[in-house]
């Protein structure tokens, strides 16, 4: 989707906001959200389908709210679209109890125990598929050109563009189907693409970019 | 169940804009709240969260890694080839690094980290990200201008140094090895850690002194 959260190379941004206070959250509501997004998740919920809520935020609030009330407002709208809260009781912050059964709660966890929790958060995207990676390593290889108005990890600034196989990483859980439901693996390569293929203002260099690009986002093939 | 319709979707948040309290602490006071009242959390263990990322699992983690490879050659070849298994062996595999990557900068390479898309980072050994790294700016610009995007952290880079960025744009999750900084021959591996800032593992910084840290 070509949407507001697709920055790369975009102008207008402005300088970098470099200075900022030490430490992990500068609001103590900060600290919630990241503590309430490492404990609760809204049920049969992929990454991918998150990350499309979270981008589908209209432009002025994506840009212009804090980072993490971005990620409670992502929730929220998770939350109403499985069933679990209604806009009513997000907008009036009183729980209705015939909106949802209440769950028996979770037993309460120390720190030793979620750090053993963030371990076993190590998840895996790959599996083993039938299928043959279709392109090698050094070989040349050109993006989509269109892009579509779901969910899609190829930018906008790497479409169309030549590149070249860095690396291979096996089958990976292909995002734009994952964003649907559809939980199917497709080979990932890291393509590696010179600056002054992807940027016109950039002249005689050696800078490189690198992104990780599924093969449905790749062609051998010539515009 | 999610149903998958981002045209739904794009109401609800339309009708959150109009209808949400402005103060972000009071949205995020509302949904733990209703999550309490569901029974899906438990506010003890949001807290326990809140310990862990900011007493435990933060960039000091990284720094260790970081001072690991540069006093053992044999664990930087093995987190070279094989990051995930590698940082486990100090207890640091978690959060969005089972598919880690380790990039390593030399007198010819800068290596920079960033998330156009949207803001991945690699939490179990780096913590939260910083708020830069998630703005805008940032995120559009260092693809596109990584010198100038280095030159606003004080970072110039020769034109002789190739600058290669790396676009999270899958599960993969970066994490760049700096230079050991000259003059630190005799420091200890806990001594090399406290040389390892923040900023040099996402690669806007570059330069580690053997006199100046580090993450405290």
């Amino acid at each position: 989707m070509d949407g507001i959260h697709d920055l790369g190379g975009k102008p207008g941004y402005g300088s970098i906001k470099i200075d900022e206070p030490e430490g992990p959250f500068h609001h103590a509501w900060e600290a919630r959200e990241w503590g309430i997004s490492r404990c609760a998740r809204t049920p049969d919920i992929s990454i991918d389908w998150w990350r499309h809520c979270r981008e589908l935020i209209m432009p002025e609030d994506y840009l212009e709210r804090p980072y993490f009330d971005s990620w409670a407002q992502t929730d929220f709208a998770t939350y109403i679209d499985a069933g679990v809260m209604s806009l009513d009781e997000v907008v009036s912050g009183i729980t209705d109890p015939d909106q949802y059964d209440k769950e028996i709660p979770p037993l309460p966890l120390n720190k030793t125990q979620v750090i053993l929790e963030d371990r076993k958060s190590a998840f895996r995207f790959d599996a083993e598929i039938d299928t043959n990676p279709i392109f090698s390593i050094d070989q040349e290889v050109i993006t989509d050109r269109q892009g579509h108005d779901g969910h899609t990890r190829l930018p906008q600034y790497a479409r169309g563009k030549r590149g070249i196989v860095h690396a291979h990483h096996g089958a990976h859980v292909f995002p734009d189907l994952s964003a649907q439901g559809e939980e199917t693996h497709q080979h990932l390569y890291s393509i590696v693409f010179e600056a002054n293929e992807l940027w016109p203002e950039v002249g005689g260099t050696n800078d490189k970019v690198y992104l990780d690009l599924w093969e449905n986002y790749l062609s051998g093939q010539s515009i | 169940m999610p149903e998958y319709d981002a045209k739904k979707v794009a109401e609800i948040h339309q009708h959150l804009h109009s209808h949400l309290p402005s103060d972000s602490a009071l949205r995020v006071k509302a949904l733990e709240s209703l999550l309490v009242d569901k029974g899906l959390i438990d506010p003890r263990t949001i807290d326990a969260w809140v310990e862990a990322y900011t007493e435990e699992i933060g960039p000091k983690r990284g720094a260790h890694v970081v001072a690991r490879a540069w006093s053992d050659p044999d664990y930087k070849q093995w987190l070279m080839k094989d990051a995930p298994a590698a940082i486990d062996k100090l207890g640091y595999l978690g959060n969005a690094t089972a598919h880690l990557k380790v990039v390593e900068n030399t007198d010819s390479i800068h290596n920079l980290v960033v998330c156009t898309l949207c803001s991945c980072y690699p939490f179990s050994i780096l913590g939260v990200a910083p708020v830069w790294y998630k703005a805008a700016a940032y995120r559009s610009r260092a693809v596109r201008d990584p010198r100038g995007v280095l030159a606003e952290f004080g970072v110039v880079i020769d034109d002789k140094i190739e600058v290669r960025v790396w676009d999270s744009t899958a599960e993969l999750r970066y994490l760049v090895l700096p230079q050991r900084p000259a003059g630190s021959d005799d420091l200890s591996e806990g001594e090399l850690a406290g040389l390892v800032t923040r900023n040099s593992m996402i690669g806007t910084d570059r330069d580690l002194t053997a006199k100046t840290g580090g993450i405290s």
